[in-house]
């Protein structure tokens, strides 16, 4: 493990920060810190950097424990939410700043910057300032600013929020294929579940100070382990009983049933449906446009679950009744998550 | 931008053109009653009995020393609370500290306070009754009656001045650029001047200009503790008041046209700086 953490915990007052993080990252790996505001995740970023001290427990790089090495003796780059950048320096001056503090020869430093601008795509724009450029080319400064004294560790926080959409999906891909062409270990913090399971190899998923599931983007949304990690993905319908889907197992102490838009199949009542003696009744209650395609939300069992259909199949009406078919669905335990499969998939079908 | 932003309002909003028209009118003659024209009083009285008579007032020794004395007294007023002004206003913006919230009202004592009870309490505090005052004079230190009282006094009244400009410049750029700043190996020192000082530095300096100016017109606190000593502890407005209180009116009103000249060379810097400021 090149990062680590070890039993840290942090208040803020009487808010508890970090509770007991222990979690490790791999070498050259792009970790995305994922979890809703307020989960913890931006003071273990500030933690890991040296900007706030751990109340207790241990941080780890490369095998030293760095808790008492101050945050400029690091090695490590920081993109900040809104990028810091110098607004009273030139682009030049800003990526430059790092290298001039640490004395380094004016024409190494000259040399440097060049190639970390050329790098992001930004030379010729050196003698412009901060106020001058749009939102992703300030990105990209604050990228080649903190890469510029060659750090072994990378941290982002919410490296895309300040940016309007469009830009933002062409500099998540853009941002990992930079990381990984330099091979620097990075760790980013984002509360958009979309953009870590785009941009990380793996997720780290925080929740109210503490670490609920470390794995690689399939592994979390596929395979949660907690309560929350179930209901944080997609677009969860999540209810109490679900002892009326009578294709499901009833698990001992459950919870909450999750049912995510994707586990949903909605078919008009002369469609063909190949686990049609197992569907449930359902009224469409909404048909909304997406863009990509007409999101339902259909009333089952006194239930209302999101479905998804595409263009191409007929057309839905609200109020229309219709067939449901739930392939699976996560049901909780305290904070542990259980996946259950329709009974149905696992027996033989009859078709008559 | 005024002018899009009224072209751009419904007429609504704007009101009627009586009530604009009426609305400028009480504007401009308030003031010119309140400002020109006392303004424009105390040049022409000043220099009612001709030019000599006015040079002759002006360059009188007592006015000189005067002068001296006031701008003595504001160039340590301005020193001390700039120093003192970049302390708080830095510690209340960049810090979380037990007490901020007090001392960040008690910044602002001086200006609700009355001058008068500024310069009592220096005068009580370094004056003949207080407990210190033997020890003062065994030290041989004179404060009441003398010029560093009325340092002091002028310091307390301009107190707030410039940390009051800082303040709001240094909370909306927040930390992060320090931060960054930090990161990288900077500092203390080098991450004020590269990073902190060109940002707050045209709010810094307006706030020095309203502290000057404040400081020359000070008149209540300074005349407690001053004692009125003609030529040793007589600031430019406490000279202003004996020459009126003795009946001499053209020396008055032409010491008085100094202190005007003094303020409109201050309003006009403190335009110029607005406007650079605003450019960047």
């Amino acid at each position: 493990m090149y990062v680590e953490l070890k039993h840290i915990n942090k208040h803020f007052g009487n808010f508890k920060a970090s509770d007991d993080v222990t979690v490790g990252i791999e070498k050259g790996k792009l970790i995305g810190l994922l979890g809703p505001s307020g989960s913890g995740k931006t003071t273990i970023l500030r933690m890991i950097a040296g900007l706030e001290n751990p109340d207790s427990g241990e941080i780890i790089i490369d095998g030293k424990v760095i808790n008492n090495v101050p945050a400029s003796k690091r090695g490590i780059g920081f993109v900040f939410q809104s990028y810091a950048l110098f607004r009273y320096m030139t682009v030049f001056d800003n990526v430059a700043f790092g290298l001039k503090i640490a004395k380094k020869p004016a024409n190494e430093i000259k040399e440097r910057v060049h190639e970390l601008l050329e790098l992001v795509g930004l030379s010729g724009l050196e003698k412009r300032y901060p106020s001058e450029l749009s939102g992703g080319q300030r990105q990209r400064v604050a990228f080649a600013r903190a890469l510029a004294p060659n750090p072994q560790l990378l941290l982002l926080d919410e490296p895309f929020a300040a940016i309007d959409a469009k830009v933002r999906q062409e500099l998540r891909s853009w941002l990992k294929g930079m990381i990984q062409k330099l091979g620097v270990t990075s760790i980013f913090v984002t509360h958009d579940q979309d953009e870590a399971i785009e941009v990380a190899d793996e997720i780290i998923i925080t929740n109210r100070g503490r670490i609920e599931q470390v794995g690689s983007p399939y592994e979390v949304y596929s395979n949660p382990k907690t309560a929350f990690t179930a209901s944080f993905f997609g677009q969860p319908s999540i209810f109490k009983d679900y002892s009326n889907f009578r294709r499901f197992d009833i698990l001992e102490n459950a919870e909450n049933a999750i049912v995510r838009p994707e586990f949903v199949k909605v078919t008009k009542k002369n469609e063909v449906q190949k686990y049609k003696s197992s569907a449930e009744e359902g009224v469409v209650e909404e048909v909304d446009f997406r863009g990509y395609g007409i999101e339902l939300r259909v009333r089952v069992n006194g239930v209302l679950l999101t479905a998804r259909r595409s263009f191409d199949q007929p057309r839905i009406d609200v109020g229309e009744a219709v067939d449901v078919f739930i392939y699976r669905m996560f049901v909780t335990q305290g904070d542990t998550a259980t996946l259950l499969e329709n009974k149905s998939l696992r027996e033989p079908v009859v078709v008559i | 931008m005024s002018a899009v932003t009224q072209s751009g309002l419904h007429r609504d909003t704007k009101g009627s053109k009586l009530v604009r028209y009426s609305l400028i009118g009480i504007s401009l003659l308030f003031v010119f009653l309140m400002l020109i024209l006392p303004l424009i009083t105390v040049i022409t009285e000043a220099f009612k009995q001709g030019f000599a008579v006015y040079s002759k007032a002006v360059a009188d020794d007592y006015t000189i020393k005067a002068i001296l004395l006031t701008l003595e007294a504001s160039f340590f007023a301005v020193a001390i609370n700039t120093v003192f002004g970049l302390c708080a206003a830095w510690s209340l913006t960049k810090f979380k500290f037990k007490g901020k919230k007090i001392l960040a009202t008690l910044i602002d004592l001086p200006v609700t306070v009355s001058p008068i009870i500024a310069g009592l309490i220096f005068l009580l505090t370094f004056g003949r009754q207080s407990p210190i005052f033997p020890l003062l004079q065994d030290a041989d230190i004179k404060i009441v009656f003398a010029v560093p009282g009325i340092v002091l006094a002028t310091i307390f009244v301009t107190f707030p001045f410039i940390s009051r400009e800082l303040i709001p410049v240094l909370e909306s750029q927040g930390t992060d650029e320090e931060e960054a700043a930090a990161l990288m190996g900077a500092k203390g020192f080098t991450i004020f001047r590269r990073i902190t000082f060109p940002h707050i530095k045209w709010a810094f300096l307006y706030g020095v200009v309203l502290c000057a100016a404040r400081a020359m017109g000070e008149f209540g606190a300074v005349s407690v503790i001053s004692g009125h000593l003609r030529g040793k502890t007589n600031t430019l407005p406490l000279h202003v008041e004996i020459l009126f209180n003795e009946f001499q009116y053209v020396p008055a009103f032409a010491v008085a046209s100094i202190l005007v000249m003094l303020a409109i060379l201050i309003l006009v810097a403190r335009s110029v700086i607005e406007h650079k400021g605003r450019k960047k």
